[in-house]
């Protein structure tokens, strides 16, 4: 469980992070959403006690992270700019971490072979791939066998069979009643992964929600309908009240209209219906909305 | 295996992690190894050609000669890889992001600077003993019948001396270098000032008194066999590494990531 109350920081005139509120709970996967320079980085910088906040606190299973014996052991984190020394080897890295937390030596080779790199371990880190240094990264971050992980874009770098193992490694974690909290830029990947939203603008809140709930209520959801006369039944349900965007093949994108109404459209007018089908609005559509809406509120 | 944190049980185990990152990384390492092949090799050579001025009465010796001090000199020359390897041990946190994933597996700043600075010092201490002991014999063997013996009078505690200056000479780069953050700055300083600067100060007569009181001019008159001012050389150079260690300390402890 992590706990963020009123996080600010300031650095000049910049607020970066401007009282922040939310709790990341266990047994999910948390998304954390927000356009570049929201703040996402500094909070969880500010979680990990590398950053001081200016007012706030941030607390890992209540307790602050400077204040956790042996953090490695309750909090496994990656962050995008931290990396190891170059000249180490993938071992000689998890074994000083290791050490650093009294971890039992045994774990280093576990997670080597976890994250795919039990061949790697002997090579030096500057030799390494964006992917295997993204690789060694989870390693160190899994090393102590935490209840919470925090993970910024962990998914960068990664190949496509990597970023499925990654899926299901966080999905299993969550399973398992711990806490995992995400950063990702890359949306089709948050919405496969994510069960809980939070989404941060300008450093402040602007939803802390499950995923369904924010795509449900922010989120543009519409139906397809494919019919060989479209320009005639569009005009008919334009006639109705709906709002109908052509797309390719000879289909309509219908908004405002429930597909049972629809469907009793086309009937009584004799339209053979080739689909019909509902679609939720996806996640990167959901999330440029909001974020747009709340850029307008605060040029007003 | 998982014994509960005790402070001090945990700065034990920053210790022996700090131990494994220095082990691991080439440039440390082969900077300790130079501070030990130049330190031997300059013994030897002159102890070598000491042997030669004496036998063939060359005027070039310096007036003030003995067999003992020549076997001091090796580890002045070796001394500049000893401070490239203080202020390495520091900079190689700070070239790579390194310094977060320390943070993060020790949090607590200041048990992470004291871990670092306890293995720099512990490090420069298992080097410099058989590096000086053994440099003073090769210069001595070297010298063949002009040489001196390991017990001479002054020479046990020249020898200690010398141990004591390489270490604080070391942490005192490894200070300079937690306040710069980088290498550059602490190398461009450091090594030109041990390699002549204070020297040529010293021999200047307006800036002699002053030259005194650097640290590497202090710190030589612990390794001075006899010197009658070991306590304020001592003394000077301790008051230069507890000042550059403690700036140290204050930069870390406000740096922010």
């Amino acid at each position: 469980m992590i706990d963020v109350q009123n996080l600010t920081k300031r650095y000049g005139q910049a607020t970066v992070v401007d009282g922040l509120t939310f709790t990341v709970r266990p047994g999910a996967v948390t998304g954390f959403l927000g356009p570049n320079g929201a703040g996402k980085s500094t909070t969880m910088r500010m979680m990990l006690g590398l950053t001081r906040p200016d007012t706030g606190t941030a607390r890992i299973d209540g307790r602050a992270y400077v204040d956790l014996t042996y953090p490695l052991r309750h909090v496994g984190a990656l962050l995008e700019t931290s990396a190891p020394h170059r000249g180490l080897t993938a071992r000689d890295h998890l074994c000083w971490l290791a050490q650093s937390n009294r971890i039992a030596r045994g774990r280093v080779g576990q997670v080597l072979e976890t994250v795919g790199l039990a061949d790697a371990a002997r090579r030096r880190i500057g030799t390494f791939s964006l992917g295997m240094g993204q690789r060694l990264g989870l390693a160190a971050a899994l090393l102590g066998d935490p209840p919470v992980l925090v993970l910024d874009e962990p998914v960068n770098g990664l190949d496509t069979e990597g970023i499925r193992w990654l899926r299901d490694l966080l999905r299993s974690m969550a399973d398992e009643g711990r806490t995992v909290l995400i950063s990702s830029h890359l949306m089709t990947e948050m919405a496969l992964v994510a069960d809980h939203l939070i989404v941060i603008s300008r450093g402040q809140l602007l939803a802390d929600t499950g995923m369904s709930d924010f795509i449900g209520r922010h989120g543009r959801s519409y139906v397809r309908v494919r019919t060989p006369e479209p320009d005639r039944l569009a005009r008919k349900l334009e006639g109705g009240g709906a709002t109908v965007t052509r797309v390719a093949g000879g289909g309509l994108d219908v908004v405002g209209m429930p597909a049972a109404d629809i469907s009793r459209t086309a009937a009584a007018g004799g339209f053979p219906l080739d689909e019909l089908s509902t679609h939720a609005g996806s996640l990167e559509e959901t999330f440029l909305g909001v974020i747009g809406e709340e850029g307008r509120d605060s040029r007003v | 295996m998982r014994k509960a944190g005790t402070p001090v049980s945990e700065t034990l185990a920053a210790v022996r992690a700090e131990t494994t990152k220095l082990r691991g990384i080439r440039g440390t390492q082969l900077s300790l190894l130079l501070f030990a092949v130049v330190s031997i090799l300059i013994a030897a050579l002159d102890g070598w050609s000491a042997k030669n001025a004496l036998e063939s009465d060359n005027p070039s010796l310096r007036s003030d000669f003995t067999p003992e001090q020549a076997g001091l000199d090796g580890i002045l020359y070796g001394q500049l890889a000893l401070i490239v390897f203080g202020v390495l041990v520091v900079t190689s946190e700070y070239t790579s992001g390194m310094m977060r994933v320390s943070l993060l597996a020790v949090p607590r700043r200041g048990r992470l600077y004291a871990a670092k600075m306890s293995v720099t010092a512990l490090a420069a201490v298992a080097v410099s003993v058989p590096v000086t002991v053994l440099g003073y014999l090769v210069t001595q063997a070297a010298l063949g019948s002009h040489g001196s013996s390991l017990g001479a009078s002054g020479v046990p505690r020249a020898l200690a001396g010398a141990v004591v200056y390489l270490t604080l000479m070391c942490l005192f780069a490894a200070g300079i270098a937690a306040i710069a953050r980088n290498a550059v700055v602490p190398l461009a300083v450091l090594l030109p000032m041990v390699l002549a600067g204070t020297h040529i100060l010293s021999l200047i007569g307006a800036t002699r008194e002053m030259a005194r009181y650097f640290p590497d001019q202090a710190g030589n008159e612990l390794l001075t066999v006899h010197s009658p001012h070991t306590a304020f050389g001592f003394t000077v150079l301790l008051a230069w590494t507890v000042a550059a260690v403690g700036w140290g300390w204050v930069r870390q402890r406000r740096w922010d990531s």
